[in-house]
């Protein structure tokens, strides 16, 4: 499309966190008018590296290049003059504050005077959302009564307001719907034709096909290919990613499925869990696939009793049971693992001796008292069986690797020993080997009996571990396809449906 | 085109622009709340007790407690930035024996009005400093501060009261343009902080260090600098509160009403301030603090024994509490 | 890491202590006398019973500002109760307790219920209490108490004063609660990561609603306490304990964040302001000079152990 030169050029960039090389020697650039996909696992340093181009991290060695001139960014700021915005995954806005406030802040216009002029700070900020077709947004709401798509506007509004030559968007469609992710694809195009530089940081392929003029794949921490869209094709960027072909990725162990051990029907709860109706059986690997924001995590809360069902039925081994606390769900003999490991799964500053047994203590003690020593011994059992690298079993969970923490986590709940485990995302921010290795643990277990249910934002995992997908849209059911017929066509088209009488 | 389409449709049910009153109620619902709470207490009170407005009065109730609503406005700057100071009572104990001691060793008047703002915020940068940069929560810092602002004071006066004081620097029994001092130092203060909070950028950054600090960072607001900036200026109103303090009788006692400092954080916390930081006015903690001196009032004229008065203003805090946080949980869900 | 910066931290304390106690014996030959170490140690009960429930409850990340209210309400009807409704004594102070204890109770429902931030539910229930004990006391304070009512606090038992055995009793027993016991460990959790705890089954919100409720029978047991020790009644008694106690928790080491912090420390940290305050005003240093010398001490003790663990990051 554009065969300019690059308005930014990364050359040669390394970075190392406490000894751990994160990014080796990366090279990367993006043009005015470009829209500049980057791929790659969680932990293969996107984040990384689009941190050092917006200045929160400092480069160990490299060189960042702005319009012909080197530059050094040692603050956001110095990032923002060179004309770089980045709109990040966790979206950085200040709840309190108004939206026109949140566009323009640390960048107020002023008056004569010398004061912040907030005639003008709502008439431009009405105007940045005019451009983005936003008209049913308040420039004066405050930020926390919007929706996840409507705080993503704001930021967009906000990079657009420092006259933005080049912006970053780290997942921007992670946690949106459909209809929003059309809108935003919209937007982005728009800007492209303005000439706006854009680094597109996704998983989700049909976007990056949709919208980029260029592909950049990294893998642990190196460089592997970049590559204009039109000469790759979706496995071919795939096994760049991953480093070798899916297949081998996702070991799925053949396990005999006995008889219904959950049955839920007609369960509801708010807008995002609504009349759903499964059955779950012993041995069984049911994968849940939905888009951020679908229901998919709601539906496992409900079953967990975070948040109980309002109405409709759970059925334990043919049991009719209630679910109001996690700790009914416990002892029902119902697991989670949870999608946010750092905090809802672990408490990082204790051991992994205390993260293990958090769950069964009442189980590991005798009277008020804990028996120290069989807590012990537990937990380096667990340590054992699920391979956790550790230096030892008092060591803080803080301090392992992502892979090893989702490993205590799962730990702490086959202690419990569940009949049913929700695994929420089980392997989001886990480096590839100990992905593997956690699929191993999921095959292991099913072969025991347990079943499990398994969501997972990331297709292939549920087809590759799944025998049945559900699929989640809008808080329905919208798709329940077997393991044979899971085509990531078909899942991918019941995602993105959206069933009728639906008000969102 | 079929975006454009569905956009539309989906657009939300609120209008383009909600009405004035509708914004003002979002923007400034809290201290709304508690003025009109202060005016239906007049009302009712003066329908019971028709003396409840006389100048006097009146009086009493702005000009008697303006010293705590000036300090609750720096109070409330450091709270926004979800910090906290428990020190600030015993910091404007030790600020009035100052004054007051170099007033009546024969200093030049301006000199002992000058002092306590310029010490104040000499004890308050150390503050600063210690939690900006020491990384010491600010609330073990003021606890600190607090033994050694008390033990100081009690250590240096031994109890004795600070009489004698000249004429001239009693400032808070004067008036200006007919008005008593106090009252008029409470309403120019508190504007220029509201003005100060709302229109400049440095104000504003106090709103983005507390509502969401990671965030500040990234958009390049220097975080400790502003911590210890705040820290500052918050001495400096407890030394402009400690001259209405100091000026308001003939003698300047060695103790300070005991759990000013809790007063006062109740004032801010009261007047809208999230504790959690990120929001709040100044306008709003001042009002709070009428609205005490208000019920403190109102409870003697509907003769309310003086006994009991604790009590039930510790129960309309607990009800003011307990009402703002169903306030909220209404609307942040 | 943890652990031994927990360690640390204590070890560091505890040598201060030890350093603290041989100055000041140098300073005065009355100090280190068996006779004036007790002493003090009756002197230092009531803000150490309120001082280890308040050390449960910031180790959940909570804190109580209300306890010294709870014991002026409870000391004035303890009173009320005996002299203006005429119940026998060891009933009126029991009742007083029960109603000190509910008193708590309360802060932990405002609190677990409503979801009030601690400082702030118990910033109001201060003043409410505080209200409470003026309103009913009219300012009228009760004296003439039976003589065997002093044995609890100016008398001893085995050579040792009687509230001293209370204080250790509830040390040892608070300690091996926090230590060994699945409420310690919940406690910790709590303070740690509470949305964790609560994803783990743990019962955050019935802890906190027990230690609240806790800290209020420890006010109030140190009120009854105090009363004997004085022998008298008023409504402003207990006034600012709140934050001796808070500062001799901190001071021991408790994370004012929550998740961290031990009885043993706060122990120390309690023993180390008596120590100072009593030391310093036998070596003729102004009494209330040493008040400044405790709050130097805590940030100075604080800033300390920030420095040795800087490594370790709050996540």
């Amino acid at each position: 499309m554009s065969n300019s030169t690059a308005y930014v050029s990364l050359t040669d960039m390394s970075k190392s966190f406490g000894g751990v090389k994160v990014l080796k020697d990366v090279s990367f650039d993006v043009r005015p008018g470009e829209v500049h996909a980057l791929l790659g696992e969680n932990g293969a340093g996107k984040s990384t590296l689009i941190k050092m181009m917006s200045g929160l991290y400092t480069p160990d060695a490299g060189t960042i290049t702005v319009d012909g001139r080197e530059l050094k960014f040692s603050t956001t700021r110095d990032a923002g003059a060179a004309g770089i915005a980045t709109v990040y995954q966790e979206l950085l806005l200040f709840p309190e504050l108004s939206v026109a406030e949140n566009v323009f802040l640390g960048n107020y216009p002023r008056t004569a005077t010398g004061i912040i002029d907030w005639a003008e700070v709502r008439r431009r900020t009405r105007d940045l959302l005019d451009q983005l077709d936003t008209f049913d947004l308040d420039v004066d709401t405050k930020v926390l009564s919007l929706s996840v798509a409507q705080r993503q506007r704001v930021e967009i509004a906000k990079a657009l307001s420092k006259n933005a030559r080049i912006l970053i968007m780290d997942e921007p469609t992670a946690s949106l719907v459909e209809s929003d992710v059309q809108r935003l694809m919209a937007v982005v195009r728009q800007l492209r034709e303005r000439g706006v530089g854009i680094v597109y940081v996704s998983h989700r392929m049909p976007e990056i096909f949709a919208l980029a003029d260029r592909v950049t794949v990294l893998r642990d921490g190196a460089h592997v290919a970049t590559r204009d869209i039109g000469e790759v094709d979706e496995n071919q960027l795939v096994s760049m990613m991953v480093g070798r072909s899916i297949e081998s990725l996702f070991p799925k162990a053949q396990a005999s499925i006995g008889g219904t051990v959950l049955r839920v029907t007609k369960l509801n709860h708010g807008r995002h869990v609504r009349d759903i109706s499964f059955a779950l059986r012993r041995g069984e690997i049911l994968g849940i696939a939905g888009l951020v924001g679908s229901g998919r995590t709601e539906l496992a809360l409900t079953l967990f009793g975070m948040t109980p069902a309002t109405s409709g039925e759970i059925e334990m081994e043919g049991k009719a049971v209630r679910i109001g606390s996690p700790r009914q769900a416990r002892d029902l003999g119902i697991a989670y693992v949870p999608e946010d490991r750092g905090l809802q799964g672990l408490v990082k500053a204790m051991a992994i001796r205390k993260n293990v047994s958090m769950a069964t203590i009442e189980r590991l003690s005798s009277g008020i008292f804990i028996k120290a020593g069989e807590e012990a011994q537990r937990a380096l059992d667990a340590v054992k069986r699920l391979s956790i690298r550790c230096r030892n079993i008092g060591q803080p969970v803080g301090e392992l690797s992502g892979g090893n923490q989702q490993k205590v986590v799962i730990a702490k709940w086959l202690e419990t020993m569940p009949k049913v485990l929700i695994l929420d995302e089980p392997t989001r921010g886990v480096d590839v080997g100990a992905k593997a290795e956690i699929h191993t643990i999921m095959g292991e277990l099913v072969k025991q009996g347990v079943a499990i249910i398994m969501i997972s934002s990331e297709l292939p995992e549920v087809l590759g571990m799944s025998d049945r997908v559900l699929v989640i849209s809008g808080g329905q059911i919208t798709g329940e396809i077997d393991r044979a017929d899971a085509t990531p066509e078909r899942v991918g088209a019941a995602m993105t449906a959206h069933r009728s009488g639906e008000a969102a | 085109m079929t975006t454009t389409v569905e956009a539309t449709a989906r657009s939300r049910t609120a209008p383009q622009r909600p009405g004035f009153f509708k914004r003002l109620f979002a923007e400034y619902g809290q201290e709304i709340v508690v003025l009109a709470a202060i005016v239906m207490l007049f009302a009712i009170v003066t329908m019971v007790n028709p003396r409840f407005i006389s100048a006097n009065n009146l009086t009493t109730i702005f000009s008697g407690n303006a010293y705590i609503a000036v300090a609750a406005i720096g109070m409330a700057m450091v709270i926004v930035t979800g910090n906290i100071d428990v020190s600030v009572g015993a910091l404007i104990g030790v600020l009035a024996t100052i004054s007051g001691s170099l007033a009546v060793a024969g200093y030049p008047i301006w000199f002992a009005w000058l002092a306590p703002v310029v010490v104040g915020m000499a004890v308050n940068a150390i503050i600063g400093i210690l939690v900006a940069y020491a990384r010491i929560p600010s609330i073990v810092v003021t606890l600190g501060a607090l033994s050694i602002l008390r033990g100081g004071l009690i250590s240096v006066t031994g109890g004795t009261w600070i009489t004698d004081l000249p004429p001239d620097y009693l400032i808070a029994q004067k008036q200006i343009f007919g008005l008593p001092v106090p009252l008029v130092f409470m309403v120019v203060l508190t504007l220029l902080a509201a003005f100060w909070m709302r229109y400049t950028a440095f104000g504003r950054s106090l709103y983005a260090i507390g509502g969401n600090a990671e965030a500040a960072l990234a958009t390049g607001i220097p975080i400790a600098r502003r911590t210890v900036a705040v820290f500052v200026i918050h001495g400096a109103f407890a030394g402009l509160a400690t001259i209405l303090f100091a000026t308001q009788l003939q003698v300047i006692q060695s103790t300070v009403p005991p759990n000013l400092e809790l007063t006062v954080i109740t004032a801010a916390v009261i007047g809208g301030v999230s504790i959690l930081g990120g929001s709040g006015t100044v306008i709003g903690s001042t009002l709070a603090t009428i609205l005490f001196a208000t019920i403190g009032s109102a409870l003697i004229f509907v003769n309310v024994s003086a006994y009991w008065l604790r009590a039930v203003i510790g129960l309309l805090i607990l009800a003011t509490v307990l009402a703002d946080m169903l306030r909220r949980r209404g609307r942040g869900a | 890491m943890k652990l031994k910066s927990l360690i640390r931290h204590e070890t560091f304390l505890a040598v201060l202590l030890v350093v603290v106690l041989i100055v000041l014996s140098f300073q005065s030959d009355r100090f280190f006398t068996i006779d004036n170490l007790l002493n003090q140690g009756r002197l230092m009960t009531e803000i150490g019973l309120i001082a280890i429930a308040m050390t449960f409850v910031i180790a959940t990340g909570g804190i109580d500002l209300s306890v010294g209210s709870i014991l002026g309400l409870t000391a004035i009807l303890t009173g009320v109760f005996w002299q203006n409704v005429g119940l026998p004594l060891p009933v009126a102070a029991t009742a007083a307790i029960a109603a000190g204890t509910f008193a708590g109770f309360v802060n932990g429902v405002i609190i677990t219920r409503f979801r009030v931030p601690p400082l702030i539910a118990t910033l109001a229930t201060l003043a409410l209490y505080r209200g409470l004990a003026e309103g009913i006391s009219q300012a009228r304070s009760v004296r003439g108490y039976p003589e065997w009512f002093y044995v609890l606090g100016q008398k001893d038992v085995l050579g040792v004063p009687t509230q001293l055995w209370i204080l250790l009793f509830a040390a040892v027993v608070a300690s091996v609660i926090l230590a060994y016991t699945t409420w310690g460990r919940t406690v910790y959790a709590v303070g740690s990561n509470e949305v964790a705890s609560r994803f783990s089954g743990l019962s955050v919100e019935k802890t906190k609603l027990a230690l609240y409720t806790a800290s209020g029978f420890a006010a109030a047991v140190a009120a009854v306490i105090f009363v004997s020790r004085v022998s008298t009644t008023r409504s402003d008694m207990g006034t600012g304990i709140e934050l001796d106690a808070i500062t001799a928790v901190v001071l021991g080491g408790t994370s004012i964040f929550g998740g961290r912090g031990t009885i043993i420390g706060t122990i120390i940290g309690l023993c180390l302001i008596q120590a100072l305050k009593n030391g310093l005003s036998l070596a003729g240093i102004k009494g209330d000079g040493t008040i400044m010398l405790i709050g130097a001490v805590l940030i100075l003790a604080i800033l300390a152990s920030n420095l040795f663990e800087r490594s370790g990051t709050r996540t």
